[in-house]
């Protein structure tokens, strides 16, 4: 197999457009269908795998067999898919030997688990440099209000907003903020900053408060420098699973 | 005692049985007269998804309890609305295999799978099946792979199995067919493989093909000036979902499908008849008595296929035979259903395509609404205000139930390019879903469409609903939630969550004097009734 270039990709979004954006979403955000911007793709650990995938389908999930694709043409598809999940590493602003320093000093790891290690309040950020660019990673510690994340897996669901700030009132006056876990009309599942689930039958509360717009992490805005900032994203940048 | 006589004896003993197995079309004429069976997929011709049963009830339905489960074979997306007959349910399960369960115990009696070519084209759903019809003592089913298949109701025995059409070019069938005096209706799935619609009528006892109606008129054919050049053999407009009958008319009313391809309309310039329309057929020879198109020259994707619901009401000053649809594109529409005359048109969604219904019934569409190349927001999304999932009419509170869907897309125009048994649809969207998006039970006057009340759901609903004579409303929810909601105020009175997302419709049917609920969720088919 050739190696994935700029053109493939191109030629790759085409096919993809005519063939696959009715259930996967234009740019692969899901629809119908699953969402495949992700870094790894479940059913296709690798690239031999999604290209078995495109050519025969799944059939019980309601992906189409394709049977009319050259190799060449598969290929691109491929190439297309692939680099929807995969940010691109960025130049090399900051330094990240010292972000990683300023990771550890500035607390990061009692709410983000990394490689294993770390509080799990937060999201984890093991493979964070793949599914995310460098805007994106300093908007969230900068302003992580405005960037809280859209879930691509099934819980909560695709699409709805994840570590979503909720506050409750119980029928017998107790208060209790956390992150939504997941939500139905009926009920809903939150985790307080102790990290306790609380699940709640939405009739028996007195309030229930969606707080968009506000996020349970603090900004670091104004906390630190820019080349801190710089720091801290090429951190960031560099984590990228096992990859 | 001669042969005569013993013969005489002998059909005196099994005549009670066998008129109690045997579904005429006027039993299921007549379905309102026999609650505790569901002989057809809305319950009754009329599409009502009505059930007469008072069982269940406002004051005791918070009792309810499931009965039984029975778990699919086969993983994939479970979408069937069962049928119930003299105590036995006929399911499907993905992608084409019916089951016969025991109603009382759901064990199941036999199971049918007809064996599906590994190269099946299924292009436009998952391959799923929403369910069988019965007449007689038959079982009929469609296929993914084409085909409609007669099953003996008492073994699953194949009785025929004819092609419908040509899965190579994309055909294929999800829908359960329409079970008439003498005549079994199809329609046919495929128009994102670029098909050319049909609805077919077949012989119940031979498996011959009586009639093909085309949803896309060939040249010369009435309607054919609507299409550009060869555009109509890749025209789309299937009809795949199943319709309703009137028997007093002699009239069957069936939806129709988006246009091919589905984004991109500029090489099929005109209205594209019979896409996104209603049509009013005679069962006997096929042939179109009106047509009425909901959304001319379709560049969303909004099929017409939802389910044509039949009831007579007062309209100023006298009675008319109505016939509603709930569309896609998120307008509540009511018809005369003798002559197809455009009463009126309600948005029951936001939508944002519009600027109104003129006085025809034709929508007059608001600029810069059409896909492009770099995506236009417009609402309702792809999958529409209402898809496939049933509606459902109550006769007591002449309320139209329907599970709305509040979402819109960012639709985009792509390059058509027509290859045989490929997807053909020129475009795509970006879903605006998450917490950007939800759904509702609304109930809307059937008459005026104006809201009643809605019950808000957090996502877009995929379920059907059922109202029954007990004064309730069952719906569900893509988190898996099956509920029942007071038919004249949308309260809820009961919930349960199934573990898995609804994408299915709820039925009712009663078995020893009891009435039970039934709704498929995840990959399992649920009925709960009071302890």
């Amino acid at each position: 197999m050739h190696a994935q270039n700029a053109a493939d990709v191109e030629q790759g979004k085409k096919l993809f457009e005519g063939m696959c954006a009715r259930c996967h979403g234009v740019d692969g955000t899901g629809d119908e269908g699953p969402a495949l911007n992700h870094p790894t793709l479940t059913r296709a650990p690798d690239d031999e795998a999604l290209r078995t995938i495109i050519r025969d389908g799944i059939q019980d999930r309601g992906m189409p067999r394709v049977r009319r694709l050259t190799d060449t043409e598969i290929s691109h598809l491929v190439a297309y898919v692939r680099s929807l999940g995969r940010a691109a590493r960025p130049a090399a602003v900051g330094n990240a030997e010292k972000g990683r320093a300023l990771y550890d000093r500035l607390g990061c790891a009692s709410c983000h688990i990394v490689k294993g290690s770390g509080g799990s309040f937060g999201p984890e950020l093991t493979e964070v440099g793949l599914t995310r660019g460098p805007a994106y990673l300093r908007q969230s510690f900068l302003g992580p209000a405005e960037a809280l994340p859209r879930g691509v897996s099934p819980v909560p669901g695709r699409g709805f907003t994840e570590y979503l700030p909720v506050r409750v009132v119980t029928s017998d006056e107790r208060e209790i903020t956390g992150v939504r876990i997941n939500e139905d009309p009926f009920t809903i599942q939150l985790r307080d900053s102790a990290n306790r689930f609380h699940s709640f039958r939405k009739s028996e509360l007195k309030l229930l408060d969606k707080e968009f717009g506000k996020s349970l992490m603090p900004s670091f805005r104004g906390r630190i420098s820019d080349s801190d900032s710089d720091d801290l994203v090429a951190y960031l940048s560099s984590l990228r699973g096992g990859q | 005692m001669n042969v005569v006589k013993l013969a005489a004896v002998v059909l005196v003993v099994l005549a009670p049985l066998n008129a109690a197995a045997q579904v005429t079309s006027d039993r299921i004429a007549r379905a309102e007269s026999e609650p505790a069976n569901w002989l057809t997929y809305s319950g009754n011709y009329q599409a009502h998804r009505f059930s007469p049963l008072t069982g269940i009830t406002r004051d005791n339905v918070a009792q309810l309890k499931p009965a039984w489960i029975y778990q699919v074979r086969r993983t994939g997306i479970v979408e069937t609305s069962p049928i119930v007959v003299d105590g036995v349910m006929y399911v499907t399960e993905p992608p084409s295999t019916v089951t016969a369960l025991d109603v009382r115990t759901g064990r199941p009696l036999w199971t049918y799978s007809p064996t599906i070519p590994t190269d099946v084209i299924v292009i436009g759903s998952p391959p799923v099946n929403r369910g069988v019809a019965i007449l007689g003592n038959t079982v009929f089913v469609g296929t993914v792979h084409g085909h409609l298949i007669a099953l003996d109701a008492k073994s699953g025995a194949v009785r025929w199995d004819t092609v419908v059409d040509d899965n190579k070019f994309g055909y294929y069938l999800t829908s359960a067919p329409l079970a008439l005096d003498g005549r079994i209706i199809v329609g046919v799935s495929g128009a994102e493989a670029g098909i050319r619609g049909f609805l077919d009528a077949y012989d119940p006892a031979t498996g011959k093909r009586v009639w093909r109606t085309h949803t896309v008129p060939a040249p010369g054919e009435p309607g054919s000036e609507t299409w550009k050049g060869d555009s109509w053999k890749t025209g789309g407009g299937s009809a795949w979902l199943t319709g309703a009958y009137d028997p007093a008319l002699n009239l069957v009313y069936w939806g129709t499908g988006n246009p091919g391809p589905d984004w991109n309309g500029d090489l099929r310039q005109g209205d594209n008849l019979y896409t996104c329309s209603l049509i009013a057929l005679n069962p006997v020879d096929g042939k179109i008595k009106w047509h009425f198109q909901f959304t001319p020259h379709d560049i969303h994707d909004w099929d017409s296929n939802e389910i044509p619901v039949l009831f007579d009401a007062p309209l100023n000053g006298r009675t008319r035979k109505l016939v509603a649809m709930a569309n896609r594109n998120a307008f509540y529409y009511v018809l005369d259903r003798e002559t197809g005359e455009f009463l009126s048109a309600t948005p029951y969604a936001k939508q944002t395509w519009a600027e109104r219904i003129d006085a025809k019934g034709r929508p007059i569409r608001r600029p810069a609404t059409e896909p492009s190349l770099e995506g236009t927001l417009v609402f309702p999304n792809i999958q529409g205000a209402s898809n496939w999932p049933s509606p459902s009419y109550s006769p007591k509170t002449q309320l139209f139930y329907q599970a709305a869907r509040e979402m819109g897309t960012y639709f985009f125009k792509g390059e058509p390019q027509y290859k045989p048994g490929e997807p053909f649809m020129a475009g795509g969207g970006r879903a605006v879903n998450g917490d950007d998006a939800w759904g509702a039970i609304r109930a809307l006057d059937a008459t005026t469409g104006k809201l009643k009340w809605e019950f808000k759901l957090i996502s877009p609903p995929m379920s059907g609903v059922l109202s029954t004579a007990g004064g309730l409303v069952f719906g569900g929810t893509d988190e898996g939630n099956f509920f029942a909601l007071d038919a004249e105020t949308g309260k809820p009175l009961w919930d349960l969550q199934l573990g898995g997302a609804i994408r299915a419709n709820p039925m009712s049917f009663a078995v020893d004097g009891k009435q039970y609920v039934s709704i498929a969720a995840g990959y399992s088919i649920f009925v709960f009734g009071l302890p």
